[in-house]
């Protein structure tokens, strides 16, 4: 029926039927070192990408009190914390939403289209806030991705990222900036 | 112990005095030596330029002229790389000349156990990594054990020391400009260290950077690690 | 000699000779250096991870008619397409047919050398599309018309001031001398084109067979935004770049950040499995995944360098490659650049018309030894060099000097007087066509006054 596909799987398989030579085997050595103080760790990871957390309710208003336009991703934990949205994703200046997993390790936070609200509104606005609890914190990327297998095994969302710090480039003569094309700021708000 | 001596064609007959260095160098450590006069070239040229039917030809010679050696010495770490990392390749196996070839240096500080041979150089000098003895034969630290101990010199390391020099055999004549750029970026590098000599376990690469020292007129000189180590 | 090659050594010698541009490209690789010297120390064992990432691809791409299968079933059950193109001309009209269908009028890209290597602008264009590039670099190289100088860095060869000039022509912005002005110029724009096309084009880092899912690695947000926002979702992949497991990513996504840049992770390691569900609030329609062979499959047929397929893209070999340092990304000629390219390229395209290519090394081995994959690349170049050997793309007078070098070098007299007639010819001054483009720029040593062999014959014969 699908004859390219037949063509290709058929030369695939002709080639196997050689084998290459195997590769030095690994060891049980672990590849990186174990994570201690999950929540230290990640506090300073985030801070080294430029990320920002906001360490109270007095600080989260002023801050939500700079953008007039709010979308948020519909989700309980938002709504609580910044009320309705104001805003449609494509016209606010601040895009709230929740996340999965902090990822203390690489300072990651991870998002799906499940927990934060679908794939524009952690991307396209100029500033992201997401507001997550401290539990959320994992030690490292392999806990993270057998945690997200856990939870999605049945059902995937269509999307997920793995949010390393505000968006950035160094495409000119390798010079940092932030902002190439995602959000400016990553801010961070910890409810208990 | 007997040591066999291998000596490359192009020391045998561009730079003899690296040979007769390091007979002299191990001689002064009581090592027996003797030179099978069958020896000619170890087919490198050929296997690098893809003609592997004639390297093979010259393997195989290699390793019958060689096969009785307790152990065999050669003054560059590219013959020997190609004798003990490519040999097996080209011949399907390997023998016990190709196991027991050892570039100078390594003879010395790994089956000697040697470091301090009694050399003395008063000179400063900076060492050029030639990228078979680093990646081929893994040897980094060795050559520089022997040139600390070497009375009165002092090795200054240049920041592009295991940056290639840009020999690389008929590379150099296929693509003289790449190849040029390249040494352009050596010297650069020796330049900046303020060094007298550049000094490397293989001649092939010092003639590619002398050549272009001596052209431009600069006053630093190259010289083997064996010539360093025979100096008193 | 081929065109190819011609313009090669053109290409090569032109970029040999700039001082300003080996200047430009030898500051940012500086700063990658220090960068990843930083993030190697992130890790408890580099060597291990290199270990089990090739142990990983190498198990996939020696059972890929599987994997590749078992990722199809997924893709299908997530409720995406997936079409097999086996050349890039099928590729393209695929793309081309989904842009008719859905009545596209504009496509925005995301980085992807495969969209490169299967010349997909062009054909876009051609088509009436307008076809946006959306990563800055990429942006950059579609404005001045070049194709990317690097597989990780596609304006490496620019400075700030290059692409000021580059933005004043083509976009009227006024010159400024700060990255981050420039960046804004370009986020400015491209925004806009994010919100208004209908069709998303993206590469793929990795695709998870037991997922059915995309990787994607960036650090812009533009991939993203390219996945997010037009209607269709487009991802074309080689078919080399299965890997098994979801959870193989805890390796391969952190080793690929080191490898490429220094970081522990890009700003955004994503990973798409399909369209929009209904439980969701946005996303494309539909999601169609195209595998490309285009010559794929006979790199794998050699299983003595079928390993080259484990690349992932990272750039590291070009990095460390004083070939490509001196001579730079575009006079390859090639979509990939430096040791890797020089290795694949007589697979993927004509073995003849590339066969120079691993031939413009020093074989050196640096490359070798930072390849997170443990890919032997200068090995690979020694098999390429000997397998063109083989199928005579070589020259007849190379083919005859080698012959006869082998006779003298087989006989200790006839090597003997081989070697005095090549001195002799040095004392008179006779370098040779040979050794001439060596010399043109060095001297040669003076000839001494007697070989090691005859030295030894005469002191030490019977000692």
């Amino acid at each position: 029926m699908n004859v390219a596909r037949d063509n290709i799987l058929g030369r695939v398989r002709a080639a196997l039927r050689v084998e290459a030579r195997r590769p030095l085997a690994p060891t049980d050595a672990p590849v990186f070192p174990p994570v201690t103080d999950p929540e230290a760790r990640f506090r300073s990871e985030f801070a080294a990408l430029r990320g920002e957390i906001i360490e109270n309710a007095g600080a989260l208003r002023a801050f939500l009190n700079g953008f007039p336009k709010i979308a948020t991703d519909g989700g309980e934990l938002g709504g609580k914390i910044v009320g309705e949205p104001n805003a449609s994703v494509r016209e606010c200046d601040l895009g709230v939403t929740s996340c999965d997993y902090l990822i203390a390790q690489t300072g990651s936070i991870v998002v799906t289209t499940l927990s934060a609200g679908g794939r524009a509104v952690s991307v396209l606005p100029p500033v992201h806030l997401v507001i997550a609890r401290r539990e959320q914190i994992v030690p490292d990327l392999a806990t993270a991705m057998a945690l997200l297998r856990k939870r999605y095994d049945k059902r995937w969302p269509s999307a997920l990222s793995i949010i390393t710090g505000p968006s950035r480039t160094g495409d000119i003569e390798k010079i940092l900036v932030m902002g190439a094309h995602g959000p400016k700021r990553l801010v961070l708000y910890f409810v208990d | 112990m007997r040591v066999a001596l291998f000596i490359p064609c192009f020391i045998d007959q561009l730079y003899p005095n690296v040979g007769i260095a390091m007979v002299t160098v191990l001689r002064r450590l009581k090592v027996d030596v003797y030179y099978p006069a069958e020896q000619t070239c170890c087919g490198q040229p050929a296997f690098n330029t893809g003609y592997w039917d004639e390297a093979r030809a010259l393997a195989r010679r290699y390793v019958d002229i060689f096969a009785d050696a307790d152990a065999i010495v050669s003054p560059s770490g590219s013959c020997t790389a190609m004798v003990r990392n490519f040999y097996p390749e080209l011949l399907g196996k390997a023998t016990n000349a190709t196991v027991h070839t050892y570039e100078f240096a390594e003879f010395l500080v790994k089956r000697l156990g040697v470091t301090d041979v009694g050399a003395r150089f008063p000179q400063r000098v900076t060492y050029h990594d030639s990228c078979h003895a680093l990646r081929e034969l893994r040897l980094k630290d060795e050559p520089r054990q022997l040139l600390r101990k070497v009375q009165g010199l002092e090795l200054v390391e240049m920041d592009q020391a295991e940056t290639c020099c840009g020999f690389g055999g008929t590379f150099a004549v296929k693509f003289p400009m790449i190849s040029y750029a390249m040494d352009d970026v050596k010297v650069t590098s020796i330049q900046k260290t303020g060094a007298q000599y550049v000094v490397s376990t293989d001649s092939s690469c010092l003639m590619q950077i002398d050549g272009y020292l001596r052209r431009v007129n600069l006053p630093i000189k190259t010289i083997s690690l064996a010539e360093v180590l025979a100096s008193t | 000699m081929t065109p190819t090659l011609r313009q090669f050594e053109h290409d090569a010698t032109a970029m040999a000779d700039d001082l300003r541009l080996r200047a430009v490209i030898q500051k940012n690789i500086g700063t990658y250096d220090i960068a990843v010297a930083k993030g190697r120390t992130r890790f408890a064992d580099w060597q291990n991870a290199r270990s089990r990432a090739a142990a990983a691809k190498w198990e996939t791409i020696n059972h890929l008619d599987r994997y590749l299968e078992q990722f199809e079933r997924n893709v299908l059950a997530n409720g995406g397409h997936v079409f097999w193109a086996e050349t890039a001309q099928d590729a393209r009209e695929h793309v081309l047919q989904l842009a008719r269908r859905h009545g596209v009028l504009k496509v925005v890209k995301s980085k992807s050398m495969t969209t490169e290597e299967i010349h997909l602008n062009d054909a876009l264009q051609e088509a009436g599309i307008h076809t946006v590039e959306t990563d800055l670099g990429e942006y950059i190289c579609q404005l001045r018309g070049e194709h990317p100088y690097h597989i990780v860095t596609p304006v490496m060869h620019l400075s700030k001031a290059d692409i000021a000039r580059t933005f004043q022509e083509k976009l009227g912005a006024p010159l400024t001398d700060s990255a981050e002005e420039l960046t804004m110029i370009a986020r400015a724009k491209l925004r806009h084109e994010f919100l208004t096309a209908d069709m998303g084009i993206t590469g793929g880092n990795f695709a998870i067979a037991d997922t059915g899912m995309i990787a994607l690695t960036e650090n812009e947000g533009n991939a993203r935004l390219t996945f997010s926002m037009p209607r269709v979702h487009v991802a074309i992949v080689g078919i080399e770049k299965l890997i098994p497991r979801f959870e193989d990513l805890a390796l391969f996504w952190p080793l690929l950040a080191d490898s490429g840049t220094g970081q522990a992770l890009t700003a955004y390691s994503s990973l798409i499995g399909g369209p929009r569900q209904e439980r969701e609030a946005d996303g494309p329609r539909e999601f169609h995944v195209i595998l490309l062979d285009n010559g794929r499959t006979r790199l794998l047929a050699d299983a003595e360098q079928r390993d080259a397929l484990h690349c992932i893209r990272c750039g590291a070999c070009l990095n460390v490659c004083p070939v490509y340092k001196n001579i730079g990304g575009h006079a390859y000629g090639t979509t990939y650049q430096g040791p890797i390219g020089s290795v694949i390229t007589p697979h993927l395209r004509d073995a003849r018309e590339w066969s120079h290519l691993p031939y413009a090394s020093s074989l050196c081995g640096a490359c070798t030894d930072v390849c997170p994959l443990r890919i032997e690349l200068h090995h690979h170049l020694l098999h390429n060099r000997r397998n063109a050997v083989r199928r005579r793309f070589d020259n007849v007078v190379q083919r005859f000097i080698f012959r006869a070098w082998l006779c003298a070098m087989q006989s200790p007299a006839r090597y003997a007087i081989a070697a005095k007639l090549g001195v002799l010819a040095l004392r008179l001054g006779w370098a040779g066509p040979l050794l001439k483009p060596w010399t043109d720029r060095r001297d040669f040593p003076a000839p001494p006054k007697q070989s090691f062999r005859d030295y030894w014959r005469k002191h030490e014969r019977g000692a």
